[in-house]
């Protein structure tokens, strides 16, 4: 249960435009474990899908760069590989939820075909064989009568269903892998519960590693062991999910966490949102890109980088990339 | 076809009327290519502009040729250059249409387009004269005409929605899971489309036994056997002369054909039409 499932190593993504470089994802770096679930939080637009897209080696549609030191996945490096390798990895070893379950099924093929095609793809081994997988696929996310799910079109059924039916669709070849971008995002709390739920249980039934991406701390809260923050492409701080939610040690990861509103609060404070307003990635400030709307921020804030263990002299526990943490 | 999509074509009234239609000219046209009806085409059987009579339902034309053998053979001429002509144009434009749409704006897209600018600004039957020379009258000349002009409009309307379907999550998804782009094409984005190709076979269709008729009243259409459009060319001069035989057999015969395939057709794509829901 601990061999590394996913390490990725020094991605980058960024955009030639004509007013320049824009930088989409900025040289981050970071594992995963085998049956463990990470937490990626960042605001919108901050770079979490693209970093998703980007260790799929899917190139954005709009042509952006991708470049970085190795994206291994049990071992494999699959940022070197070619196409067709990599082709053979992608649904098999490493696979995707999508945001909107909706649009993410192709409205033309019935579920269970859809699941087969995957199947068949990647493990091969009859009609019989592919047809028993995707009904066991089905089962496993909690369908109660696969096989009625398995010849409804994606419309005829609601938008949990249709998320669930892509988990299932993600996970028929048992992937080493899971990356789950905003899996919960687009449904009611209930449905979500039982979503989150479902890819808890393949991370334990299975021990896959899984990448949840999302902008809601308490679904990262309720789902995942570690957790990482992203702000304008740069993480800026990976800790375990008990220890970030009880002492934040970067001033955004400590913003973030003080805007869930807290049911418990004995007086209607309203939420702490953070001053100011993310930059875009045309114009954004040098240095460290949160110090401007920092309460914490020093000169040097502005000037420098701050990496991991930039503010280690006060002591830390773990990576945060701030040279006033906490 | 599954057999909800047949359960919701039943329902639809002038769709199973469209289908009978086409049946009934199916059956004819088959009858036709066996040698079962419209053999006596050719024959003179009576005498000239005979009226309606048990011997001659439609009377006679001016060298007293039956007219309703001529109906019924012209119906299979019809059926011939309609499936043909429909068959290769809607294949060659969706294939360079999802080829264009899917490596849009590279070198291939820009070769499609370039050869369909040219062909558009190609005036068609001044085209179809010089396919006729250049094939010394081969009898597929007037086919091969239309297969090479109706393509392009085929393949505009493929590549704008290849273009649109490929934004689609779903296309991510597929290629998340491995797929090859082209496979992709073939596998995800043509199915999304077969609803406009209904539309535009029966289109396709309706305007290659349109044109048959022009073409073969200029002399450029069908050379052995007889059309919808030769009756109607030989009824310009009779109608002058009071004689509405051809002209009333070939112009109902040709809306009750057409009628039939748009009503059909149109109950189809309801039919097969999965995504009612979608955008």
């Amino acid at each position: 249960m601990s061999a590394v499932a996913l390490n990725v190593k020094d991605l980058s993504v960024w955009f030639e435009t004509q007013s320049g470089r824009l930088q989409i994802v900025d040289n981050i770096s970071f594992s995963i474990k085998a049956g463990e679930a990470t937490g990626l939080v960042g605001e919108s637009g901050c770079g979490k899908t693209m970093t998703a897209f980007a260790i799929l080696g899917l190139s954005p549609a709009s042509g952006g760069t991708v470049e970085s030191a190795g994206i291994e996945i049990g071992g494999t490096d699959i940022s070197t590989l070619s196409a067709v390798q990599r082709r053979r990895i992608l649904g098999r070893d490493i696979a995707m939820v999508f945001q909107q379950p909706g649009t993410a099924l192709d409205p033309v093929f019935t579920i269970g075909q859809q699941i087969s095609a995957v199947h068949r793809r990647h493990a091969g081994g009859g009609r019989n064989n592919t047809r028993q997988a995707m009904l066991d696929a089905l089962e496993q996310v909690g369908f109660g009568q696969p096989g009625k799910i398995a010849a409804a079109y994606p419309h005829e059924l609601s938008g949990g269903m249709r998320q669930l039916a892509m988990i299932a669709m993600a996970t028929v070849c048992k992937p080493a892998v899971l990356i789950a971008d905003e899996p919960s995002t687009a449904l009611d709390s209930g449905t979500q519960a039982l979503v989150l739920q479902q890819i808890k249980r393949l991370q334990a039934d299975h021990g896959t590693a899984i990448l949840l991406i999302s902008h809601d701390l308490s679904v990262i809260r309720q789902s995942c062991e570690n957790v990482m923050v992203m702000y304008c492409g740069r993480l800026l701080e990976k800790a375990d999910c008990q220890g970030l939610f009880s002492l934040a040690r970067h001033p955004y990861s400590a913003g973030l966490i003080s805007c869930i509103p807290q049911i418990s609060a004995l007086k209607p404070s309203g939420i702490n949102a953070i001053p100011g307003q993310v930059p875009t990635p045309s114009a954004l400030p040098p240095g460290c890109h949160f110090a401007p709307r920092c309460d914490r921020a020093v000169t040097r804030c502005a000037q420098s980088v701050p990496g991991f263990g930039a503010g280690s002299d006060r002591g830390s526990d773990r990576d945060v990339a701030c040279f006033r943490p906490l | 076809m599954t057999r909800t999509t047949w359960q919701r074509l039943k329902a639809d009234r002038y769709g199973m009327s469209g289908l009978l239609i086409v049946l009934f000219f199916t059956v004819v046209a088959l009858s036709v290519w066996i040698g079962l009806l419209g053999q006596g085409w050719s024959e003179v059987s009576g005498n000239s502009w005979e009226s309606i009579s048990a011997t001659h339902w439609f009377g006679t034309n001016l060298l007293g040729q039956d007219i309703l053998q001529r109906t019924l053979f012209g119906a299979a001429t019809a059926f011939e250059i309609g499936l043909i002509v429909t068959g290769f144009s809607i294949l060659l434009g969706t294939v360079l249409g999802a080829l264009a749409g899917w490596y849009s704006h590279s070198w291939l897209d820009e070769i499609i387009l370039w050869l369909k600018g040219v062909l558009d600004s190609i005036p068609f039957y001044l085209f179809a004269a010089a396919v006729a020379f250049a094939l010394q009258g081969n009898r597929w000349a007037m086919h091969l005409a239309m297969i090479i002009t109706f393509w392009t409009t085929t393949a505009r309307i493929v590549r704008g929605e290849v273009m649109r379907i490929k934004q689609r999550e779903f296309i991510e998804a597929a290629r998340a899971i491995g797929l090859p782009g082209i496979t992709v094409v073939f596998r995800h984005v043509l199915p999304n489309t077969v609803h406009i190709l209904l539309v535009q076979a029966t289109i396709v269709f309706v305007v290659a036994i349109k044109t048959e008729v022009i073409l073969s009243f200029l002399g450029l259409g069908i050379r052995d056997g007889v059309s919808w459009g030769l009756m109607l060319a030989e009824s310009s001069q009779e109608v002058v002369a009071g004689q509405f035989g051809n002209f009333t057999a070939a112009s109902v015969s040709l809306f009750i054909m057409l009628m039939g395939f748009n009503l059909f057709t149109d109950a189809l794509q309801d039919a097969l039409d999965t995504r009612r829901i979608m955008p």
